[in-house]
């Protein structure tokens, strides 16, 4: 492991020219918002400033947010691995294994106290001490704890980190919460998604490593550049939206024409996210831009708000799955029947209150 | 029916106005509300560029919605300086015991005909009182914070994102708070029932007139008949 290394030396050192050094340099400040007067300020970081080390962990998740990660097109996944950030720990990309793997984990925790980079994908185990999720010989919880002790700061890859996604959704069977619920002490930057859109994920860490600050975080501590708007502000099927053009079914004309999936439950009108800004896979496509509605993948808790594919969300109610509108005709039938269950007894109480007046007089 | 004995002026015409528009604008913003969450027409045909299908209902949503606003903010002025006897909150004090003491329990159990007679407000009654407090205070407040809110989403940093913004982590994010503003919507026409069916009771069994006092002001006392 070089340690040390400028972005712009392992560039050099790799064949790449001066011209596509400032064109990726150019690409990432667009990416992450940045007016073009900030370019030499990315330009003069990946020249001057030694790779930011990165921890990788991973705890309860499925890996897609990896998976994700590796299809990055702009930085491509090796220019990542082998000369943007010097990712030095990570249990699924690294080529050691075992006791050799965690010794590097805690070396570099040693040599970066207080410099590197931790980032999480997956959630944490908490019911039992954490038993539920053993990795590399101890619970993930007391590995998370123990390496985000030293780090500079922390991101939370993935809805899994950042609000727990399917492991915590109900009934919750492992006690899996979101990593803020342990790390209490360290900035976090949440980057939400199953998985986060991958130029996200590679802009998160160019801008901690451009500037040396964490991103500007909305609410809810996500990147403001990346989750600032809903998919449905940024949706090239909004018009149909406004229009009042929907989709009523999956195989009926509307589909074809790609009107909007509102009525097919399409979460876009309450997703924060760039899908419809930056789409998928290098620009391709996105979710709905295939035809399906957005199921709101980087909002906190998005399973227990289900089913996908209806406008409201079933609320348990005594026992029965059932929706807003159910709950509501059934209180408002309610009030109904006692309004006039207590008309029959007063019209009763006074019917004979007046034939006693009547029987005195 | 005996003779009326006294007319009593009770509702002021600031508080008769904000009444109908507040009827009108609930009415109006549950039925949108209600199409905004489903809408039901068909689609029309053609390009979308020359269709309001949705913007139409949303944009009455909203406009209704600052109406109710502005009206209820005067009606909170009302409350505190209109100087109205009958319209401010001067003895609703839920906060404290003794409000819950005699006159509340003896209109709930007038209510639940366990008393024959009917204890006499010109105002409002404890109970009447407190209802309006979580339908109408509570339950507007809600809806209010909450509407700002999503109208905030559609302009982020914007004067609504920034102060009614928090609602949206508070709820556990936006599509709960969309679900609770909707649910919370129900509780009108819940109110609506239960308002009206005890405004027509106390007409029938105390004579006051209080249906008509919404329109014409006056409440009248009338005269017992004759045992």
């Amino acid at each position: 492991m070089q340690s040390n290394q400028t972005f712009a030396d392992v560039f050099k050192a790799g064949g790449v020219s001066r011209r596509d050094f400032l064109k990726f340099c150019s690409l990432t400040s667009v990416y992450l918002g940045l007016s073009p007067s900030m370019v030499p300020s990315v330009v003069a970081a990946m020249e001057k400033k030694p790779r930011t080390p990165v921890i990788w962990l991973h705890g309860q998740e499925c890996t897609c947010c990896s998976e994700s990660f590796i299809r990055s097109s702009h930085p491509t996944i090796e220019d990542i691995v082998f000369n943007l950030i010097s990712l030095d720990y990570d249990d699924v990309l690294s080529a050691a294994a075992g006791h050799q793997l965690e010794d590097v984990r805690r070396k570099t925790m040693k040599d970066y106290k207080g410099k590197y980079i931790l980032a999480v994908e997956g959630n944490v185990s908490i019911k039992d001490d954490g038993v539920y999720c053993m990795v590399g010989g101890d619970s993930f919880l007391n590995t998370l704890k123990e390496t985000a002790a030293d780090a500079a700061a922390v991101i939370a890859w993935g809805a899994c980190a950042s609000f727990g996604c399917v492991q915590n959704a109900h009934p919750n069977p492992s006690g899996a919460v979101p990593i803020s619920d342990v790390i209490k002490d360290k900035p976090i930057v949440k980057v939400p998604g199953c998985p986060p859109i991958s130029e996200v994920m590679t802009g998160v860490v160019t801008h901690f490593h451009t500037f040396g600050t964490l991103p500007e975080l909305d609410r809810f501590g996500r990147p403001k550049a990346f989750y600032n708007t809903r998919i449905h502000d940024k949706c090239y099927r909004r018009a149909f939206f406004e229009a009042g053009q929907f989709v009523r079914s999956f195989d009926d004309d509307a589909t074809r024409k790609g009107w909007c999936l509102y009525k097919m439950g399409c979460k876009g009108p309450t997703t924060y996210n760039s899908c419809s800004k930056i789409q998928w896979n290098g620009g391709t496509s996105f979710p709905i831009g295939s035809g399906h509605p957005c199921i709101g993948c980087s909002e906190p808790n998005f399973w227990d708000k289900g089913p996908f594919y209806t406008r409201l969300a079933e609320v348990p109610f005594l026992g029965s799955d059932s929706n807003a509108d159910k709950i509501g005709v059934i209180a408002v039938g309610a009030a109904a029947a006692g309004a006039a269950a207590h008309a029959a007894v007063t019209a009763v109480k006074k019917a004979k209150s007046g034939s006693e007046d009547n029987d005195k007089a | 029916m005996g003779r009326i004995i006294e007319e009593i002026y009770v509702w002021r015409l600031p508080v008769r106005l904000y009444h109908w528009i507040n009827a009108l604008c609930t009415v109006a913003l549950f039925i949108t509300g209600l199409y905004i969450a489903f809408p039901l027409f068909n689609p029309p045909l053609g390009e979308a560029v020359f269709f309001r299908g949705m913007s139409w209902w949303r944009f009455i949503h909203f406009a209704f919605a600052f109406i109710f606003i502005a009206n209820f903010l005067f009606r909170m002025y009302w409350a505190l300086f209109g100087g109205d006897k009958y319209a401010r909150f001067g003895g609703f004090r839920p906060w404290s015991p003794s409000w819950w003491g005699k006159p509340f329990l003896e209109q709930v159990k007038s209510y639940l005909f366990l008393r024959s007679d009917e204890p006499n407000y010109v105002g409002h009654n404890p109970v009447a009182a407190l209802a309006h407090f979580l339908f109408i205070f509570c339950g507007s407040s809600f809806m209010i914070f909450s509407g700002l809110a999503m109208y905030g989403e559609n302009n982020p940093g914007g004067f609504n994102s920034v102060w009614f913004g928090w609602m949206i982590p508070l709820m556990g994010g936006s599509y709960t708070l969309h679900w609770a503003h909707h649910l919370m919507a129900w509780i009108f026409p819940i109110y609506l029932i239960m308002h009206l069916y005890a405004v027509f009771r106390h007409d029938v069994v105390d004579r006051t007139s209080v249906t008509s006092s919404i329109v014409t002001g006056y409440k009248h006392k009338v005269e017992e008949e004759p045992a």
